[in-house]
């Protein structure tokens, strides 16, 4: 048996990935990666590091021994890392920040099996409970127990193209509610190019889009859960308001299109004027302004029209908190580093500056940053108009359940413009027996699915 | 005649290779155009230049930002490193456990094939949260060994070689060799490895295109942004609240050469190495 | 060792060829066998005892028996997710499938040049990561502005350019965004089947006057048929598990209603996004007998066809 020529063993291309394999591995070796000891602060949004980075270096230079290591992680990896952390006590930072997805779900069983460090007693007996805007306490909070401190407030208003709405004489100080918003701006909403579809929309929003949905419902004194934390889809409120929304975005009174954000599409609509205005949150504003450079100086903020004579005219939309894990080994020590990152007035300037988001400190309002106009808004002092909306914001549930409430919640909806189409009839009123037989459905099932849960008991009625 | 017949071919040819090209048209042109431009224009730029495209708002500012404000050598090391090593020793692995399988006659061996297919029809999701938990008691979280281990086992491989050395393996070889007095992995080395060299450059191209890719798995396993592959920085790109387009769409083209070049490279042996085992055996 | 060798057949009966050692078979198995057993079968136990268990509290878990499976037999969500997954399954099978073997057929044609550039453009979609497919197709199948829509509308006026791809009908543009990706991928295995083809065979019956539809039915898919089957298989064990495809199009979601809910991003869904790795378990292990029970149905009608 005689031996094989050399190298026909395998092939040039396989050599190579056997090649590349000894190569890296002995880059690998002798690149190596520095380990980081000390605590761990994870977070996942890219633009906040930024604002971390610069309080951090300093902390760390203060404190050789005591380090804090800034990780930023994807957004699906931390949810992952988390769901583990919780439920079998791998590894988890000391500090997170969370979304308030990921938070509602640490409270998915027995309040004292919560991933994260009661807060309550803490932000009461140092006086943070007033000290900072008490509705943005509400998402991080579940049976009378707060387990994070907020980052921020996201209320909302309404950007629009004042540029186009004043050339067409319109003074949007008349408009109180959606009503008037539809009445005294549908004449602006045209067929540009005779195609015998219109090229002008006023508001960018569309049925399917869950986010705004929510915003809208909470405006109108909506939710999906009650004070309690139980399922309450079938109320009136919902109803009327979901009946509402449908002719926002079918039949002839249409006002709404899709204007997505984060799309070229999207924002080639907003810089074209296909779509007059949007609903955005202090953090919405800000990527405006970095991305739609075209709009400089030709929007506009207005606080949003309320649904009745009188309403609220504001809504709330995401939010941000920090929490400390019981796995953290020095409770205290870490909770003293996020209230050095979240109540310092430089960071809530320069994420300020940076993203347009207000600080959640009452304390914080008085910077001058938030008053100064703003040429991207023509001129609008931007920090300030939010800060006088940040009080009014509507309270919210956070339940383990809000993606299943509001999934079901847009089937609803979309059941009823289905309804609708079939039978060519698009007002709120027609729509109204419809709404609560589906609402109910829709909560029976989610219930089903909440009493399944052995583990999990909301807070009973009082 | 015959030459006729070839236009509708080519045509139809043509037509769905313009269609498949597309999305990678859209992809190099948005590499070249800033922010603005993306969002303005699918392809080019319009403007006043040669074919009413502005040519002169083309810029390389993505790919010089990729070099400077990310860190793409190391990344590009961690990619390479991870696909190069779980493929080779993936392959290793799976053909011996495939010859194993093919060639052995012994008790055990149709209740192991079974369990082979059978693992085949595992959804992945279902391992992903014991996994983890696996890897945590034996401490091979936040290391490459906790992303490699897991995946040099892969039923799917095993399956394929298994296919390759019933269909390209006479037994009279491997029998002549015994009589001769080879040992068994002298047999292995060199008789089988060199029957099968198609199906090896297939499954380590395929192995190193699936490590290449995967960016769920190093998130979760490794815990530091120093080790983390290339898949897995540009994902990261994708903000909640923003998208740094330009620099996706150049990273993405940077982290695709690798592969293209080596797919040219293993091209042919690719396509005889997938039937080899595609064929019933 | 270069010792010539008598041939075979005048060494006397086979008891003279040495059996191969007892460890052999063990020793080359070993490593696949290990790794096997530690990272798959170990982590499928665990989930089997998930799966009677329930886990939505953070460290505790409590035995519920099986209520997850009597739940998932009425559960409206999953039957959803198992009729989209099944019909993903259907139109990959007998849509991107046969422009696979379509695709192969055009480019195994003697007379075309430049095979080996078509090849590759046509497997390149394999190469690129999913992160990318969502980013671009979000953009292709946007209302209005996306290309498809754009396109349309620009070739037939009637075409609305609302057109709702990813809100309303989530699975035909699913099967589009497949067919671009895979098509190319199982063209591949066609194309090598093809060149297999006994060509004595297709000029005798084109020399009997046999059309081409007539050739391709008679001798060219009978001849292909084995890796036809071993193509079918696979993608029927793909489509069932399909999950990121539609999570990354649909924007980590399952799209308006549901209506890209397949079941392993039910699975996902229960087990990570709400904490019930016990329900996701029962999911899997449902998903995974049923697919049992389909290769099984499969090799049989397999078998009897043969016959």
């Amino acid at each position: 048996m005689s031996s094989p020529r050399p190298f026909t063993f395998l092939s040039p291309g396989a050599w190579l990935i056997v090649g590349l394999a000894v190569v890296s591995s002995l880059a690998y070796l002798a690149w190596p990666v520095p380990s980081r000891p000390g605590r761990d602060f994870w977070f996942f949004s890219p633009p906040n590091e930024q604002h971390y980075r610069a309080i951090l270096e300093k902390w760390n230079a203060a404190h050789p021994h005591d380090r804090v290591n800034l990780v930023q992680i994807h957004y699906q990896a931390l949810e992952r890392r988390l769901v583990a952390a919780f439920t079998s006590d791998t590894p988890v930072a000391d500090l997170v920040e969370t979304e308030s997805l990921m938070m509602s779900r640490a409270f998915a069983g027995r309040l004292e099996d919560v991933g994260f460090v009661d807060l309550t007693d803490r932000l009461h007996r140092e006086g943070l409970w007033e000290k900072i805007n008490e509705p943005s306490f509400s998402l991080w909070t579940t049976r009378g127990r707060t387990f994070g401190l907020p980052h921020d407030v996201h209320p909302c208003l309404l950007g629009y193209r004042a540029d186009l709405v004043e050339a067409a004489g319109i003074d949007v100080a008349q408009i109180e509610t959606w009503d008037d918003f539809r009445r005294l701006l549908g004449p602006l909403i045209r067929d540009l190019d005779g195609d015998g579809r219109p090229d002008r929309y006023l508001l960018n929003f569309w049925e399917n889009n869950r986010d705004l949905v929510k915003v809208l419902l909470l405006q109108a004194g909506g939710d999906v859960f009650d004070a309690q934390e139980r399922v309450s889809f079938d109320t009136a409120i919902n109803a009327r308001t979901l009946a509402s929304l449908v002719s926002w975005v079918a039949g002839p009174r249409r006002f709404c299109v899709d204007a997505r954000d984060f799309t070229a599409g999207g924002d080639q609509m907003r810089i074209e004027g296909t779509v007059l205005a949007s609903i955005l949150p202090d953090w919405q504003a800000g990527t405006w302004k970095s991305n739609l450079g075209p709009l400089s100086g030709k929007v506009k903020l207005m606080r949003l029209p309320a649904w009745e004579r009188g309403g609220l005219r504001t809504s709330v939309w995401g939010g941000t908190a920090i929490g400390v894990t019981k796995a953290a080994p020095d409770p205290e020590k870490s909770w003293a580093m996020a209230k050095h990152l979240y109540l310092s007035p430089q960071v809530a300037e320069s994420l300020y500056r940076s993203t347009y988001i207000i600080s959640p400190v009452k304390a914080h309002w008085q910077l001058p940053c938030y008053r100064e106009p703003d040429p991207f808004f023509s001129g609008q002092p931007v920090g300030a108009l939010y800060i006088a909306e940040a009080p009014h914001v509507p309270r919210r549930i956070a339940s383990p359940y809000m993606t299943l409430a509001m999934e079901r919640l847009m089937s609803v909806l979309v059941a009823l413009k289905a309804h609708a189409l079939a039978r060519n009839t698009f007002d709120a009123a027609s729509l109204l027996p419809e709404a609560p037989r589906r609402l109910a459905e829709a909560q029976a099932d989610l219930a089903a699915h909440i009493a399944r849960n052995v583990l999990y008991a909301a807070a009973p009625a009082p | 005649m015959r030459r006729l017949a070839l236009v509708p071919l080519y045509a139809a040819l043509v037509t769905f290779a313009v269609l498949t090209l597309i999305p990678f048209a859209w992809m190099l042109t948005s590499s070249l155009k800033s922010q603005h431009d993306f969002f303005t224009s699918f392809f080019l730029p319009r403007g006043d230049g040669f074919l009413g495209v502005a040519w002169d708002r083309l810029t390389l500012v993505n790919f010089r930002r990729l070099f400077s404000e990310f860190p793409l050598g190391r990344a590009m090391l961690n990619s390479f490193f991870l696909a190069s090593v779980t493929s080779s020793l993936a392959t290793l692995a799976c053909a011996m456990g495939g010859y194993g399988l093919a060639k052995f006659n012994f008790r055990g061996r149709t209740a192991l094939t079974w369990l082979v297919l059978g693992a085949l029809i595992v959804p992945g999701s279902l391992l992903i949260a014991p996994g983890y938990q696996l890897l945590w008691q034996f401490g091979l979280l936040n290391s490459y060994a906790g992303l490699i281990l897991p995946a040099l086992a892969p039923a799917f491989g095993v399956f394929l070689f298994r296919q390759a050395m019933l269909n390209t393996v006479p037994n009279e070889l491997l029998e002549s060799a015994r009589i001769d007095g080879a040992g068994e992995f002298r047999i292995f080395f060199t008789i089988v490895i060199p029957l099968v060299r198609p199906m090896i450059g297939a499954f380590l191209m395929i192995t190193f295109l699936g490590a290449w890719n995967n960016f769920i798995g190093p998130q979760i396993v490794l815990h530091q942004p120093e080790v983390l592959p290339l898949s897995v920085t540009i994902n990261n790109l994708r903000g909640l609240y923003a998208t740094d387009y330009g620099l996706i769409m150049s990273g993405t083209l940077v982290s695709i050469a690798p592969v293209m070049c080596l797919f040219l490279l293993l091209q042919r042996e690719f396509i005889s190495g997938l039937t080899s085992g595609a064929v019933k055996g | 060792m270069s010792r010539s060798t008598p041939p075979l057949a005048s060494r006397g009966p086979r008891a003279s060829a040495p059996p191969f050692p007892r460890w052999a078979p063990w020793a080359f198995t070993a490593p696949f066998l290990i790794l096997f057993l530690l990272f798959t079968l170990w982590p499928l136990a665990q989930s089997l005892l998930l799966s009677f268990q329930q886990t939505f509290g953070p460290k505790s878990t409590a035995f519920v028996g099986w209520s997850n499976f009597r739940f998932l037999l009425h559960d409206p969500l999953f039957w959803q997710a198992l009729r989209n997954t099944a019909l993903y399954t259907v139109g990959a099978v007998f849509v991107q499938l046969p422009v696979a073997l379509g695709l192969a057929l055009l480019l195994n044609h003697p007379a075309v040049r430049g095979r080996a550039i078509f090849r590759l453009i046509f497997f390149a979609p394999s190469l690129v990561g999913l992160v990318f497919v969502g980013i671009m197709f979000a953009q292709i199948f946007q209302k209005r502005t996306g290309l498809l829509n754009a396109g349309l509308h620009a070739l037939l006026p009637s075409w609305d350019p609302e057109f709702a791809w990813l809100d309303e009908h989530v699975m035909p543009s699913l099967l589009l965004a497949s067919v671009w990706l895979y098509a190319g991928f199982n063209m591949i295995y066609f194309l090598a089947a093809l060149q297999n083809v006994n060509r004595e065979l297709l000029d005798a019956a084109q020399l009997d006057g046999a059309g081409p539809w007539a050739r391709f039915r008679h001798i060219v898919l009978p001849e292909i048929r084995p890796v036809a089957a071993f193509v079918v298989l696979l993608s029927v064990i793909g489509s069932f598990q399909l999950f990121e495809l539609p999570w990354v199009l649909l924007d980590n979601s399952a799209g308006p209603a549901n209506r890209g809910l397949t079941v392993v991003m039910y699975l996902y869904q229960t087990g990570f996004l709400v904490g019930d790795l016990g329900y996701a378990s029962a999911i899997g292990w449902l998903l995974g007998l049923l697919l049992v029970g389909a290769a099984i149905a499969q090799m049989r009608l397999n078998r009897r066809e043969e016959n």
